[in-house]
C-alpha cells in the first residue's frame, strides 16, 4: 500500500521552530517526527511513501534526497500554494490509480506504538475506507466522531457544545480509496466535507487507537512528544565508536550515537540521548528526557534537564537548560540560565505574538529559534520565545570602561 | 495497478491463494485469475469479475495444488476481457506468468515473437513474458537463465511472478518499481504485492528491491542480484500484526467492543419471546419462597433484581451468592431458585442448582450460552441472546440480564395487579429507549470519561457509593474496577459511611457516588447527604449525576453529568459509566484488559 504523508502545513502556533522548517522536521528524542513516521511505516510493511511538501519544503526535500532510507521508496510532491489540507492531498492524485486504496497520514502527529499497523489491520478486516480515531488528552480543537457497534462512523461533528461532552476524534490517519480525490474536488477541497461524503456514501469504518497520541501544535508540546518517545524506549544503546571517558556515569536508558564524546565526570540520567558527533563536557549533568541532536557541543559543568537541543547547537560552560527547546545552530554563551519556574509557582504563560497563552505548566523554560545567539551570562525568563536568528547581547555585571 | 499473489507449500494452497488475492482486491479489480499445478501440468482459471465470483464460477477451490500464482487486475493495457486476464500461459503451456506494471517495449517484442511464430491470445503487454520465457528456455534448458535474459530484455516497470511445469516446486519472481515482497513461513513461502496477501500465515517478510529476483520453494528461498547473479542476504522484516485484531472488528479490546454492543444486546433482550418469560413469571407467582442466585457479577445482577422485584412487584426475594447458597437456604417443593450465569457453566451456581433440585425445588435461569450445563439442568431457562462475550470481564451479558430481570418483575407486578397496564407500558417504553440513550452516552461522553479516568488513574483506593438500587450498581461498577484495573474499589451503601467507613476518608481514599435523578426524591436527598459527609472531611468525590452542572454548588470535586432519563433505567446508565471508567483506568494503567491476571472467563471449578 502506498502512503501519503502531509507535511505542507505552516504550523503557525509552533513558532519559532515552524518559521524555519516544516513541522514534521522537528526533532525529538534524536530523530525528526518524519523519521519516526517512516520507521513506523516500514515496520507496518509500507515502503512506497509520498510526502507532500509545502511550507519550507527545501529543507524537507533535501533530507529526503540525502538520507539513507533503508529500503523505503521515498518521493516528494510539492504543494506550491498554501491552499489547505484537501488541496495538499490532491497533489498526490496522479500517483494513485483508480480503484486503489492508500494510507493518508498527517505529518505532525506522533505515536510511540504503530498506529499504521493498527489501521492496516482494521482495513484488512473491513476491506473498506477506515479512519483511525483516538481519545486525545483534550478535545478543544478536534472534530468528534459518532460510532455504532460495528465501528461504522455515523456522524462527524464539530467540537460538541455543552458540558461533559467529548468523544473519539479523527486522529489524522486514514486508509481511503482513489475515489476520495473526486470527493475532495467536489467538496471545494475541504477534507472535512469529503470525509462526510465518504461517511454518507461508501461508509467509513473506525479503527480505535488506544495508545498515546499527540498532535504537536504548540512549542511546549515538543517536550511532551520527546517524553512520549523516550518513554517507549526499552533498552540502552551506545554506538561502537562513541567515546566514553573514565568516570562517566550512566543511569537508566541512555542512547549515545556514533562519534559522540562524553567527557570524564559527566552524569547521564536516562532516558536521554546524545546525537552523532556531539560533545558532552566534563562534569556535565544530563538529566532525564534530554535530547541532544547531532554535532552539538555542551560545555563543562552544564546541566540539561527535560529539554530538546536540535542539531549543531552549542551550550557554553556552566549553563542550565531545562524544560526548554533549542533549535538548530543555537549558540548559547557561558553561564546562561533558562529559568524554568516563577517565584510564586504560578502556571507559566508563553507570549508568542500579541497575546500570552496559558500552558498550564508550572515548570517551563525558553524556546530559542534556529540560529539564536545568546550572549554569556543571560538569564532567560520562563516561557520566553526568541525568534530565529536573533542575537541577545552578553550580560555583564562588570564592564571595562 | 494489480495485485500479485503466489504460494508454494506442503499442502493444498488453493484456499490460501484465494484468501490472499481477495485481501489484495483493494489494489483494484476488474478481473482475476489463478494458475495451479496438477502434478506436472499447469491449470489456468481466469475470468472477468471479483475474486469471489471468479472462484465460485470456476470451482477453483475444488482444485488441489501445492503451488500456485494468482492475480487481480485493474486494466491498463487491453480491455477487461477473459483473454486479457492474468495469468498468461506460454504457447507450449509450460509457463504461467502474472505481472503488475507496464512493459514499455512490449510492441517490438511482440512483433518479433509473432514473426517467430508465437501465437498471442490477448492485447496485453504481459503475454510477451510467457512467450519469451518459453523461447529462451528452449535454447538454454535453464529456467533461471531464461528469466534473467527476459528481465534484461524488457523495459518499464514490473512485478513478475511465474511458475513452470519444468520445475513444478518453484516460484520465480522479480520487481522493478512495482511492489513485491516475499512471505517466509515454515514449509510454505509466499510472494505478494503486499503483505496483506500472506499476513494471516506469516509475519516474516522479505522486501525485494529493484534489480533483484527471487526463487522460492517450499523449504527455502534465494534472492539474487540481476546483474551479478550473486546471492544477496536480505533482512527479514517482522510485520507488526496482531492476528486477533480482525476478530475484534477494529476495537482495541473485546471489553470495549462488548460495552459498545450493549445497545444491541439490550434490544435483543427486549425482543425475547413473551411466552418464555411468562412461564418464569408463573413460577415466581406460584412459589412460596424464591431465591435469586448468582456469583461474582451475576450475584450483583441478583442483588439488583432483589431491589427491582421489591420496588416494582412488591416481592422480597433474597439474593444469595451461589457459593453460600447451601448454608443459607431452606428449600422445599414450593421453593423457586432463579439463577443468572453468562456461560451457564459456573461451578458454584451449577452445584447450588443441583442441590436445589435434590431438595425438590423448582429451578430457572437466565443464561447466555445455549446448550450449557445450567441451561440443560433447570426447569425453565431464558436464553438472553447477547452473543458471545469474550472478554473475561462481563459487561453486556450482565446489563442484559438486569434488563431481563426488570421485565420479569414488571410482568409479575402486572400479573399480581400491583401496577396498572399503563404503568407497565410506561416502564416498557423507558426500557425501549435505553439502547439509544446508551448509544448517545458512548458517542458523546467517552472522551470525557476517558479524561477523568486518565487523570485519576493513580488513585489506589475508591469507595463506590450508592443507595437503594444504586447500591448493587456501585458493587458491580467497583467489581469492574477491581477485575480489570487491579485497583481497590469498595462498593458500599451510602448509609454505611457514618457507621464506620467515614473514618477512612483522607487523601488516599477517593469516592465515586452514583446519584439518582432528583425525581427519586428521598433517595436523591439521602445520597447528597452522604456526599456532604465526605466533603466535610475534605474527601474527594466524583459525582455521576443527572442534574445540571453547578446546581449543587461545590458539592462534587469532579462531576460527570448525564442526560435526563426515567428513574427506571437511570441505574443501568450509571453502570455503563462505571464500566467505561474501569476500562479507561485499566488502559491508562496498561493492564491486560481482556485477560486480567488470575481470572478466567467461566469458572468451572470449585
Amino acid at each position: 500500500m502506498k502512503a501519503i504523508i502531509l507535511s505542507a502545513g505552516e504550523g503557525a502556533h509552533l513558532s519559532p521552530f515552524s518559521e524555519t522548517r516544516p513541522i514534521s522536521m522537528i526533532g525529538v528524542a534524536g530523530r525528526t517526527l518524519l523519521d519516526n513516521t517512516f520507521g513506523l511505516l516500514k515496520s507496518a510493511g509500507i515502503n512506497d511513501i509520498f510526502v507532500v511538501a509545502g511550507h519550507k519544503r527545501e529543507k524537507l526535500i533535501e533530507q529526503l534526497q540525502q538520507q539513507d532510507h533503508n529500503g523505503l521508496n521515498l518521493h516528494h510532491v510539492e504543494q506550491k500554494r498554501k491552499l489547505g489540507i484537501g488541496h495538499a492531498v490532491l497533489q498526490v492524485k496522479n500517483k494513485i490509480l483508480p480503484g486503489e486504496f492508500f494510507l493518508l497520514a498527517y505529518g505532525d502527529i506522533l505515536t510511540a506504538d504503530n498506529i499504521f499497523s493498527k489501521i492496516q489491520q482494521s482495513f484488512h478486516s473491513f476491506k473498506c475506507p477506515v479512519a483511525s480515531i483516538c481519545l486525545p488528552p483534550s478535545n478543544q480543537m478536534f472534530g468528534n466522531v459518532f460510532l455504532n457497534a460495528r465501528m461504522e462512523i455515523t456522524k462527524i461533528v464539530e467540537k460538541p457544545k455543552g458540558n461533559n461532552l467529548g468523544n473519539y476524534v479523527l486522529s489524522g490517519v486514514f486508509i481511503l480509496p482513489a475515489s476520495f480525490f473526486k470527493l475532495l474536488e467536489s467538496s471545494g477541497n475541504s477534507m472535512e466535507k469529503a470525509l462526510k461524503k465518504v461517511v454518507a456514501g461508501e461508509g467509513l469504518r473506525a479503527s480505535m487507537w488506544e495508545d498515546e497520541w499527540l498532535d504537536v501544535v504548540y512549542p511546549w508540546e515538543i517536550l511532551t512528544a520527546n517524553k512520549m518517545i523516550m518513554d517507549s524506549w526499552k533498552e540502552t544503546s551506545i554506538a561502537k565508536d562513541a567515546t566514553l571517558e573514565a568516570n562517566v556515569t550512566l543511569q537508566g536508558i541512555v542512547r549515545i550515537e556514533a562519534g559522540a564524546i562524553i567527557k570524564s565526570g559527566a552524569v547521564l540520567e536516562g532516558p536521554c540521548c546524545i546525537g552523532e558527533k556531539s560533545y558532552i563536557g566534563n562534569n556535565s549533568l544530563v538529566r532525564s528526557y534530554t535530547s541532544v541532536g547531532k554535532n552539538c557541543s555542551v560545555g563543562s559543568g552544564v546541566e540539561l534537564k527535560n529539554c530538546v537541543v536540535m542539531d549543531n547547537s552549542q551550550i557554553g560552560r556552566l549553563s542550565f537548560v531545562g524544560d526548554s527547546v533549542l533549535g538548530e545552530n543555537v549558540d548559547m554563551g557561558a553561564g546562561c540560565m533558562t529559568v524554568n519556574r516563577d517565584i510564586d509557582w504560578k502556571p507559566i504563560s508563553v507570549k508568542n505574538g500579541k497575546r500570552p497563552m496559558a500552558t498550564g505548566m508550572k515548570k517551563l523554560g525558553a524556546f530559542l529559534g534556529d540560529g539564536v545567539v545568546v550572549g554569556a551570562g543571560n538569564t532567560i525568563q520562563p516561557g520566553t520565545i526568541v525568534a530565529p536568528g536573533k542575537v541577545l547581547p552578553a550580560c555583564y555585571s562588570v564592564k571595562h570602561k | 495497478m494489480c495485485g500479485i499473489n503466489g504460494a508454494v507449500g506442503l499442502k493444498n494452497i488453493s484456499e490460501l491463494l484465494f484468501e490472499g488475492i481477495r485481501n489484495l482486491e483493494y489494489r483494484g479489480y476488474d478481473s482475476c485469475g489463478v494458475a495451479l499445478m496438477n502434478k506436472t501440468r499447469l491449470i489456468l482459471k481466469k475470468d472477468v469479475g471479483g475474486v469471489e465470483d471468479v472462484y465460485r464460477k470456476h470451482n477453483v477451490l475444488q482444485l488441489q495444488s501445492n503451488i500456485g500464482i494468482a492475480h487481480t487486475r485493474w486494466a491498463t493495457h487491453g480491455k477487461v476481457t477473459q483473454n486479457n486476464t492474468h495469468p498468461f500461459a506460454s504457447n507450449d503451456g509450460n509457463f504461467a506468468v502474472v505481472h503488475n506494471g507496464i512493459i514499455s517495449n512490449f510492441r517490438p517484442l511482440r512483433d518479433q515473437l509473432q514473426k517467430e511464430g508465437f501465437k498471442f491470445s490477448s492485447e496485453t503487454d504481459t503475454e510477451v513474458l510467457a512467450h519469451l520465457l518459453e523461447k529462451f528456455y528452449k535454447s538454454s534448458r535453464d529456467i533461471e537463465k531464461a528469466f534473467v535474459k527476459v528481465l534484461n530484455l524488457i523495459e518499464g516497470t514490473y512485478a513478475i511472478a511465474f511458475i513452470s511445469s519444468h520445475l513444478p516446486g518453484q516460484i520465480f519472481c522479480a520487481r522493478r518499481e512495482s511492489p513485491l515482497m516475499l512471505g517466509i513461513g515454515d514449509e510454505i513461502k509466499f510472494v505478494g504485492s503486499d503483505f496483506s496477501a500472506f499476513i494471516d500465515h506469516t509475519k516474516n517478510a522479505v522486501i525485494l528491491d529493484d534489480g533483484e529476483y527471487a526463487i522460492l520453494s517450499r523449504d527455502t528461498y534465494v534472492v539474487k542480484n540481476l546483474l551479478s547473479r550473486e546471492e544477496i542476504t536480505k533482512p527479514i522484516t517482522k510485520i507488526e500484526w496482531d492476528s486477533e485484531t480482525s476478530r475484534k472488528g477494529g476495537y482495541p479490546h473485546y471489553m470495549l467492543k462488548e460495552i459498545y454492543e450493549q445497545p444491541q444486546t439490550i434490544s435483543n433482550a427486549l425482543d425475547l419471546e413473551a411466552s418464555g418469560l411468562d412461564e418464569i413469571v408463573e413460577l415466581f407467582a406460584k412459589s412460596k419462597n424464591s431465591y435469586l442466585l448468582g456469583v461474582g457479577t451475576t450475584f450483583y445482577v441478583a442483588k439488583y433484581a432483589k431491589y427491582v422485584f421489591s420496588q416494582i412487584a412488591q416481592e422480597f426475594y433474597p439474593s444469595i451468592s451461589s457459593d453460600e447458597f447451601r448454608v443459607l437456604t431452606n428449600l422445599n417443593k414450593q421453593s423457586l431458585v432463579f439463577s443468572a450465569s453468562q456461560s451457564g457453566e459456573t461451578f458454584d451456581t451449577l452445584s447450588a442448582l443441583k442441590y436445589a433440585k435434590s431438595k425438590g425445588a423448582r429451578t430457572a435461569a437466565v443464561v447466555n450460552v445455549m446448550g450449557s450445563s445450567i441451561a440443560r439442568l433447570v426447569d425453565k431457562v431464558v436464553l438472553q441472546g447477547s452473543g458471545p462475550e469474550i472478554c473475561v470481564i462481563s459487561t453486556k451479558a450482565a446489563v442484559s440480564q438486569m434488563v431481563i430481570l426488570t421485565v420479569l418483575a414488571m410482568k409479575l407486578a402486572l400479573k399480581k395487579k400491583v401496577i396498572t397496564r399503563k404503568t407497565y407500558n410506561q416502564h416498557m417504553r423507558a426500557l425501549q429507549e435505553l439502547p439509544e440513550i446508551i448509544q448517545g452516552i458512548l458517542n458523546e461522553r467517552s472522551g470525557f470519561i476517558h479524561r477523568l479516568a486518565h487523570k485519576y488513574s493513580g488513585t489506589r483506593n475508591w469507595l463506590y457509593l450508592g443507595r437503594g438500587v444504586y447500591y448493587p450498581i456501585a458493587l458491580e461498577a467497583a467489581l469492574k474496577m477491581k477485575e480489570v484495573a487491579y485497583v481497590h474499589a469498595e462498593g458500599m451503601p451510602g448509609g454505611f459511611l457514618k457507621h464506620g467507613t467515614l473514618a477512612m476518608i483522607d487523601d488516599d481514599v477517593s469516592s465515586i457516588v452514583f446519584v439518582p435523578p432528583p425525581e427519586d426524591k428521598s433517595l436523591y436527598e439521602a445520597t447528597l447527604h452522604s456526599i456532604e459527609e465526605i466533603r466535610a472531611r475534605s474527601g474527594f468525590v466524583l459525582g455521576i449525576h443527572f442534574t445540571e452542572q453547578g446546581k449543587n454548588g461545590a458539592l462534587y470535586s469532579e462531576e460527570l453529568i448525564l442526560p435526563k432519563v426515567p428513574p427506571l433505567t437511570a441505574p443501568l446508565i450509571q453502570l455503563v459509566i462505571g464500566q467505561l471508567f474501569a476500562y479507561f483506568t485499566a488502559t491508562s494503567l496498561k493492564r491486560n484488559i481482556d485477560k486480567p491476571r488470575s481470572l478466567a472467563k467461566s469458572v468451572t471449578v470449585a
